[in-house]
């Protein structure tokens, strides 16, 4: 059967009325869990999964599993963009720009560019897996440890672009994120570090936790202390939608954001928000206004989250083809196909067509579904900043107390976000930007563990890092950029030298 | 806005009250849904065993078993929760046996004595440690890549799932009793060696069938070997590594079913009689089939006496190996 054929037999099985329902039910229910607070894909799947046992067939059960799953992408913005909260790692970028917006009364147009590229990003990501899913299956598993350590080195490269007005401040975020990274059990040499004799800790901490804590909770210590004169509630909600001119900031960010999103997604374990750091990285490079950028600049939105709708899309490649779950919530997936007696790998696409394609065709039709469930909701979850701060903040950590217990099932990372939360309130009222923070802290172990494997594989040597092609050219992107902001530093010091001598 | 918030928190209210509905003692057992604590997140084998369990049994039993994910410490979490739980038979410990009961306690201290503090209901199934190669390998055989190290004098790289467990103890006790310089390159969890040995980054790699068979019908991995004292039931035609003339063999990783001690014994009957029908049941040996996991079924009395020899065979290879995680 021929990609076409395939796909079309696809949409016969993803537009039969019990498969639309499912599809439309999971887009719903990822809807919801992206836009509250703290209450993650992963955990939401975990909880429905004995619900699916009663569904008879597989195509179904995945149906509404990966609309959770893609839906929570398209919400995750909602609640960065209007209280600062990162529902996932991928969203974290999206809420410098983003609650900057919202802060300015330009909510609306910024949970809209989310929508669109959201929607944008989702349906090419989907056209591409649709064509050229085994290639780039293949081409995800060149990526060994040498490759992650440099991609991942890059990541945090870019995390630096994050850091607002002072680097220093950044970098000093940034060995935070590292060192909260660092605790737990380390794979390599088995040993639990930084764990001061409790359990739970050798386990690590777990990101949803420390990122809703400083972002979150942070926020909002923050504004109680204001006394009553919240300034995001009282400003005004200021116009609902897009308007020609973001369009036409945005579009190439979409695009852009697209691509980066689908290409780094397909990679198992962090694809999705080294993606949106690239995708960010990127915007800010090639714009003619950098210094809006942090300022609430809608590329630093569009861009970010077009990348991770894509990654979203594309990490069901290494699944789909190849039986390698690359993160929680595909896991959670492959766990409900395997109950279900449907092996995915390489023979899927044969012994099980109408799961791959109806799954693949159900992706088409849950990113419209998606986009008409949102960009009408877009009003109303603006009304949302109209809410009393009074009732709004305990709802809110309401919701995020309910996610982080959801994790693990544990009352300890109650305790840790509200921690969390201080740190966060701490670093908000000594002017640092906490975006460093989370990003460095998903990348540190990945940058550490790659490292160490691949100098076990290497016997020590560190020519391992230049010598393989794909490792070799991140490097040396990596290079570049390094080079490149030194020169323009040097630059910019003569002028500013030649300036001063002239006066 | 405000209505639908405040109903929000009704809901919410409502539910977390409906779930913690208290049942009275006097009932008979099983009176309200059974807790299954699964200590590892969802998605990984011990929780797809798990999750068949919890599908199969309600046909045998008038209350269903919920399973629980408490992955935190690598497992110690979730059998410590169940240790100081209530002994009313209503919190299992799914996965009993796992890593952190049988080769965890000869490497750390631990928070409570896997042995005392826990009864053993049944064992389920036990998951061997298969030693497989890349497709696109130039060795067919075990003996033909070490013959290859040895000759060459070149170390063979391989991918196991984490430090000090299963694969890497059966990994360097083939490089011990082969005399081979083996280098193991430990991952965090099973699914990243399998993907870094697909992507041909190390020459061997070890998992559970249940990791490595999709892989191996697939035609990316070549099977060389079973660390088991008889071949795999799963995977009949793989040979163990005693037939190859390498002298190891290991437990492999344990999965069975326990409570806390103090549980009554009519519980402990009930609930081992409802697993021996669990475990026999076509529905549940099929998805067991399909998930390569071998149903290896055991009563409460045996599985004792086999996790008592499984600890102790594993502290005598721990130490012979000279293992440890300092």
């Amino acid at each position: 059967m021929g990609i076409f054929d395939g796909i079309i037999s696809g949409f016969f099985i993803a537009l039969t009325p019990m498969n639309l329902m499912f599809g439309f039910l999971g887009a719903l229910i990822g809807t919801a869990v992206g836009v509250l607070p703290g209450l993650g894909p992963a955990a939401t799947i975990a909880l429905l999964l004995p619900i699916t046992y009663s569904i008879s067939s597989p195509v179904p059960a995945v149906i509404l599993m990966a609309g959770i799953y893609y839906g929570a992408m398209y919400g995750g913005s909602t609640t960065s963009i209007l209280l600062n909260l990162p529902g996932e790692a991928a969203s974290v970028v999206t809420c410098i720009d983003g609650y900057k917006m919202a802060q300015k009364g330009q909510a609306g147009p910024a949970l809209g560019i989310a929508a669109i590229g959201s929607f944008i990003a989702g349906s090419v990501a989907v056209v591409g897996l649709t064509l050229f899913a085994p290639p780039i299956a293949e081409f995800a598993l060149g990526f060994g440890p040498p490759e992650k350590f440099s991609l991942a080195l890059l990541g945090l490269l870019m995390a630096v672009t994050l850091s607002g007005e002072s680097v220093t401040k950044g970098l000093i975020i940034m060995v935070l994120g590292l060192l909260f990274g660092s605790v737990g059990i380390d794979p390599i040499s088995g040993k639990s570090r930084f764990d001061f004799g409790v359990i739970e800790l050798q386990s690590g901490f777990d990101f949803v936790t420390l990122a809703v804590g400083v972002f979150g909770l942070g926020e909002i210590f923050y504004n109680l202390e204001q006394e009553g004169n919240v300034e995001i509630v009282t400003t005004k909600v200021g116009k609902v939608f897009p308007a020609m001119a973001d369009w036409v900031k945005s579009r190439m960010a979409i695009l852009r954001g697209t691509l980066i999103g689908f290409f780094i997604g397909i990679i198992p374990g962090g694809g999705a928000v080294i993606s949106s750091l690239v995708s960010y990285a990127v915007e800010k490079k090639v714009s003619k206004h950098p210094e809006e950028f942090g300022q609430g600049a809608i590329e630093g939105v569009a861009g970010p989250e077009s990348a991770n709708n894509a990654a979203s899309s594309s990490s069901f490649i290494p699944l789909l083809t190849l039986g390698i779950p690359g993160n929680a919530s595909i896991a959670m997936i492959f766990a409900c196909l395997l109950i279900k007696g449907v092996k995915p790998g390489p023979f899927l696409i044969v012994e099980h067509p109408d799961v791959f394609w109806g799954v693949i065709a159900s992706m088409y039709v849950g990113n419209i579904m998606l986009i008409i469930l949102n960009l009408p909701l877009v009003g109303v979850w603006v009304q949302l900043l109209r809410v009393p701060y009074g009732i709004l903040a305990p709802v809110v950590i309401l919701f995020t107390a309910i996610g982080s217990y959801s994790i693990a099932n544990q009352a300890f990372d109650l305790y840790a976000l509200i921690a969390f939360g201080v740190l966060g309130y701490v670093l908000r009222k000594l002017k640092f930007e906490a975006g460093p923070l989370p990003l460095a802290f998903i990348l540190g172990p990945m940058i550490e563990g790659s490292m160490r494997q691949s100098l076990l594989m290497s016997g020590g040597n560190f020519l391992i890092f230049v010598t393989r092609p794909i490792s070799l050219t991140i490097v040396a992107v990596f290079a570049l950029f390094v080079v490149g902001q030194a020169v323009f530093a040097i630059r910019r010091a003569k002028r500013s030298a030649g300036v001063q001598a002239a006066v | 806005m405000k209505k639908l918030i405040v109903g929000t928190i009704v809901i919410a209210l409502a539910a977390a009250m409906g779930l913690s509905g208290s049942v009275s003692a006097q009932d008979k057992y099983p009176s309200k849904p059974i807790s299954g604590i699964v200590p590892a997140s969802a998605g990984g084998s011990t929780d797809l065993m798990s999750r068949a369990i919890e599908k199969v049994w309600p046909k045998y039993s008038s209350q269903p078993l919920v399973v629980v994910n408490k992955p935190g410490g690598a497992g110690v979490v979730a059998t410590e929760f169940v240790v100081r739980s209530k002994p009313d038979g209503y919190t299992l410990y799914l996965g009993y046996g796992s890593g952190h009961d049988i080769v965890m306690p000869h490497l750390q201290k631990m928070p409570y004595d896997p042995y005392k503090d826990l009864v053993p209901i049944a064992r389920i199934s036990v998951h061997s440690v298969v030693v497989v190669t890349g497709a696109k390998s130039d060795f067919n055989s075990l003996p033909d890549m070490i013959a290859w190290s040895k000759k060459e004098n070149k170390p063979i790289t391989s991918s196991v799932s984490m430090k000090a467990g299963a694969q890497d103890i059966t990994i360097t006790a083939i490089s011990k009793a082969a005399g081979v310089n083996i280098v193991t390159v430990p991952f965090a969890g099973g699914a990243d060696a399998v993907t870094a040995l697909a992507g041909g980054h190390v020459m061997l790699g070890a998992g559970h069938p249940s990791e490595v068979a999709p892989h191996i019908k697939a035609g990316r991995f070549k099977p060389l070997a079973v660390a088991l004292p008889q071949r795999d039931p799963s995977l009949p035609n793989v040979p163990t590594l005693k037939e190859l003339g390498i002298n190891v063999s290991t437990w492999g990783s344990v999965k069975g079913v326990g409570a806390p001690a103090a549980t009554p014994k009519e519980v402990v009957a009930y609930l081992e009689a409802t697993l021996k029908k669990v475990t026999e049941d076509e529905e549940f040996k099929k998805i067991m089939a399909d998930l390569d996991q071998p149903v290896m079924y055991l009563n409460g009395a045996d599985f004792a006496k086999f996790l008592q020899e499984a600890h102790a065979d594993y502290g005598k290879l721990i130490k012979e190996l000279n293992i440890t995680i300092q």
